[in-house]
């Protein structure tokens, strides 16, 4: 689990996106419900967030300056990108919680491509029709056999994933995925969802 | 203080070259991966605390697929390791890092070494190591482990393995999948494991983890509260990977580099994997060791014999009973110094080559489809053309195989598969005595005979189709070997034979000449003359033929015992074929059915040695009398 700095990060994170949300003034005491650290962690991100100018307190309420509201904005965008993704897995209140603890590690060249996934997903066509050299995104893997996928997702080819035909063999392709090269079967091949 | 580690990494990763690091270059390193089926140990002091370090086989993850992941599974989770070192590649982190939350699931202790550093900032690739640690908990070590820098640090931290109180970090599923978690934990009992980390693996389906429940129904009942999951392994997985995925990110920094318009790699990659090309040159290559080694195997055997030759007759022993027996066994350690010795290793540096370049994964890839025929992966080119040396080591080799069936199958296909004993027969009788092109033709046969044997073993053993390239190989970069870890290997490789097939070549000889002095070979000539007329050779070939069984190298000695050294005279052209292909083809030796039982057990064994005698017996009668009828 993250150390102290990173937790008053999220926190602060938690904090802006909240309001970000609701868009209007919050009781400070709902914000301490939600947020399921210790209070005094609260309290520390809300002072930290005052001192950033990026929210302004008012006896118990507390909401967002026009910088802030900006930073919400991008918070919330990538809150929602993410719950996006994490619904192929999850229901909703599952996918809210799940997002709430990955977002702080995301960068935003994921959620750039983790965005276009939620998008496309059902879009996707099968690796054997990528064009050669062509580099997309992996949307999904369709393989019956759950320790042959294991494998595949352990190795790199997993949704979210860059994957680019390098050579074509007799017997399928060379891939490059996640910078390595990979022999893939044809038939493999076939169940491997990527954008057009 | 003693502490025991292992080192777990994927294929490929440098786990060996670390080990080399570690305690000095006693140990295999290879460019193809999953060349370590077995763990390799080695133990070095550090501050008075003795470290035993576990080379464990490279995985990408622990899911119970394959023989490689099965015996690091066991290593980790069975033999109560003080901790594990986990490999890291930074060029492709999240990889390394489904493989590390795994290992931390089952809550043992870990330390992460980072390669391959220059090669990724190469790429422009920078990792912030220490975020790193920070975020999952354990040290994070970049190390290299050619130049040694990092490796103090490393120990360093090892040392300390079992002190750290840090909370590291778990991977969270969503609360269906943990309440079912949690669900499942209240039922495991009777091991050391963490409770939580047991009932995951039982929800991913892994069988070995069964055996820790009370009572397996919770499984079934753990599921009904995942009706959004239901492939819930795969969701596992995808979790795990996404959370990888995500964590990589966030500590990786890419700044894009000016690509080598096309890199050596590319440029020889282009041709080796071509559709064309690949097949042929890998064919092509295959073919070239074979002959280089006739070649120079040949002279080195020549040049041996004369003087083994020499030794043998200066030393002559006298007569008697334990004189002849001593002469026999010594005849059949010499067989073994100059014969098979010279052999065996200028093939295995040769292959331990193509191996160490990068080349092999390629060979690999393209012989896929030929060995497909046979149901099997490419892979299993490897064991087979071990065999080529030895079919001992060949034997051992089949371990890199996934299923048992696949390893004994290939097994079965060493029948057909001549080991330097078999060609020294080829070569020095058929070719001596017939020429080059019967030589040559006994060569084809035997390539028509392992076709039909594995056509026929196939539909015995029911050996299922996969999906092409199911093994997913991977093709490592271009690597420049180390003459020494070439050397290094090769012996390695070669230790079976010298430590077990050796000491076997001078108890057969030594039996066979007990046999002899107590008339059974004479007496067996009758008792099989049935066998020799449906060969339509004379019946005291009966001789060279079973006896060979006890010491391949002496069936061209036991032949001229029992015929006189002008075979020419005594047989014909055709004769000498079938008495090539019938001594050549079937498990050729004792010593390898030994080996065969140590692998798959007594009765399918003997049953292979047994059944792979009679077809060679059927084929070449059957040839002979084909080809005699016109």
């Amino acid at each position: 689990m993250p150390k102290e700095p990173d937790i008053l990060k999220i926190v602060k994170e938690d904090i802006l996106r909240i309001l970000g949300e609701t868009k209007k003034e919050v009781l400070l005491d709902s914000i301490k419900a939600e947020i399921k650290v210790s209070p005094s962690f609260v309290s520390q991100a809300i002072k930290g967030l005052e001192e950033e100018n990026q929210i302004l307190v008012r006896k118990n309420f507390i909401r967002l300056t026009k910088d802030g509201q900006n930073k919400a904005k991008d918070i919330v965008k990538k809150h929602l990108v993410l719950e996006n993704y994490f619904k192929r897995t999850k229901n909703e209140e599952e996918a809210h919680k799940m997002t709430d603890i990955l977002e702080h590690y995301v960068s935003e060249e994921v959620i750039k491509n983790i965005k276009k996934l939620s998008t496309f997903k059902q879009r996707g066509v099968p690796l054997t029709e990528l064009e050669l050299y062509k580099e997309n995104l992996i949307t999904d893997i369709l393989i019956p056999n759950s320790k042959l996928f294991e494998r595949m997702v352990s190795m790199g080819i997993h949704p979210g994933e860059k994957i680019r035909i390098m050579y074509k063999t007799p017997d399928g392709f060379v891939v490059n995925v996640s910078r390595k090269k990979i022999a893939l079967g044809k038939d493999i091949a076939k169940k491997i969802k990527v954008l057009e | 203080m003693k502490l025991k580690i292992l080192l777990v990494g994927q294929p490929n990763v440098g786990k060996s070259s670390l080990l080399n690091a570690l305690v000095g270059p006693k140990v295999i390193v290879s460019n193809y991966p999953g060349t370590t089926v077995e763990i390799t140990k080695a133990k070095n002091v550090f501050d008075r605390t003795k470290i035993e370090f576990e080379d464990t086989p490279g995985i990408y993850s622990i899911s119970d697929r394959s023989a490689e992941e099965k015996v690091t599974e066991r290593a980790l989770f069975e033999e109560n390791p003080d901790g594990a070192m986990i490999i890291a590649d930074s060029v492709s982190l999240e990889r390394s890092l489904y493989l590390a939350f795994q290992v931390l699931e089952a809550e043992i202790p870990v330390v992460i070494a980072l390669n391959f550093v220059e090669s990724a900032e190469k790429r422009g690739i920078t990792i912030d190591h220490k975020k790193l640690g920070k975020i999952l908990g354990v040290p994070v070590i970049p190390i290299n482990p050619l130049t040694k820098s990092g490796i103090n640090e490393l120990v360093g931290a090892l040392l300390k393995i079992k002190k750290t109180k840090e909370e590291v970090f778990t991977v969270r599923y969503d609360d269906d999948i943990e309440k079912a978690i949690k669900k499942i934990s209240f039922q495991v009992t009777k091991t050391r494991l963490p409770r939580r980390f047991v009932a995951l693996r039982v929800l991913e389906e892994d069988a070995d983890f069964y055996k820790y429940l009370k009572d397996e129904e919770i499984i079934e009942e753990a599921k009904k509260g995942l009706v959004d999951h239901p492939r819930v392994s795969e969701d596992i997985s995808i979790t795990r990977s996404g959370t990888a995925a995500f964590i990589a990110e966030k500590i990786t920094r890419i700044t894009s580099v000016a690509e080598k318009s096309k890199s050596l790699e590319e440029r020889v990659d282009r041709v080796l994997l071509h559709r064309v090309w690949g097949p042929f040159l890998t064919i092509l290559t295959f073919v070239a060791i074979i002959g280089a080694l006739l070649f120079l195997g040949s002279w080195v055997q020549d040049t041996l014999m004369g003087f083994t030759g020499s030794f043998l007759s200066a030393i002559h022993i006298g007569g008697g009973f334990i004189g002849t027996a001593l002469e026999a066994g010594l005849t059949g350690l010499m067989a073994g110094v100059s014969i098979a010795l010279p052999y065996v290793f200028l093939f295995y540096i040769l292959f331990t080559l193509v191996e160490d370049t990068g080349l092999l994964s390629r060979f690999v890839v393209n012989l896929e489809r030929f060995l497909r025929g046979l149901n099997l992966p490419g892979k299993a080119i490897i064991p087979l053309a071990l065999g080529l040396g030895c079919t001992v080591p060949g034997v051992r080799a089949t371990r890199i195989l996934a299923s048992g069936k696949e390893r004994f199958y290939t097994a079965s296909l060493f029948t057909a598969v001549p080991c330097s004993s078999r060609i020294a027969i080829i070569r020095g009788i058929v070719g001596y005595f017939g020429g080059k092109l019967l030589a040559a033709s006994v060569l084809v046969s035997l390539i028509v005979a392992f076709l039909i044997f594995g056509y026929l073993m196939k539909k015995v053993m029911r050996m299922e189709k996969k999906p092409v390239l199911y093994e997913l190989p991977e093709l490592p970069p271009y690597r420049i070997p180390s003459i020494k870890n070439i050397i290094t290997k090769s012996w390695i490789r070669m230790k079976t034979f010298v430590y077990i097939v050796m000491p076997f070549l001078i108890i057969g000889g030594i039996f066979y000449t007990a046999l002899d002095t107590l008339g059974v070979t004479k007496a067996v000539v009758g008792l099989f003359s049935p066998i020799m007329w449906w060969l339509g050779l004379p019946a005291v070939a009966i001789i060279p033929w079973l006896f060979g069984y006890l010491q391949k190298d002496l069936s061209a000695a036991m032949l001229f015992t029992v015929l006189g050294t002008e075979i020419a005279v005594v047989l014909s052209p055709l004769q000498v074929y079938t008495f090539g292909v019938a001594t050549t083809i079937g498990i050729p030796c004792i010593i390898a059915t030994g080996m065969l039982l140590k692998e798959f057990g007594s009765k399918r064994a003997l049953a292979l040695t047994l059944v792979s005698a009679v077809y060679g017996l059927l084929f070449a009668g059957l040839v002979w009398r084909t080809i005699s009828v016109f």
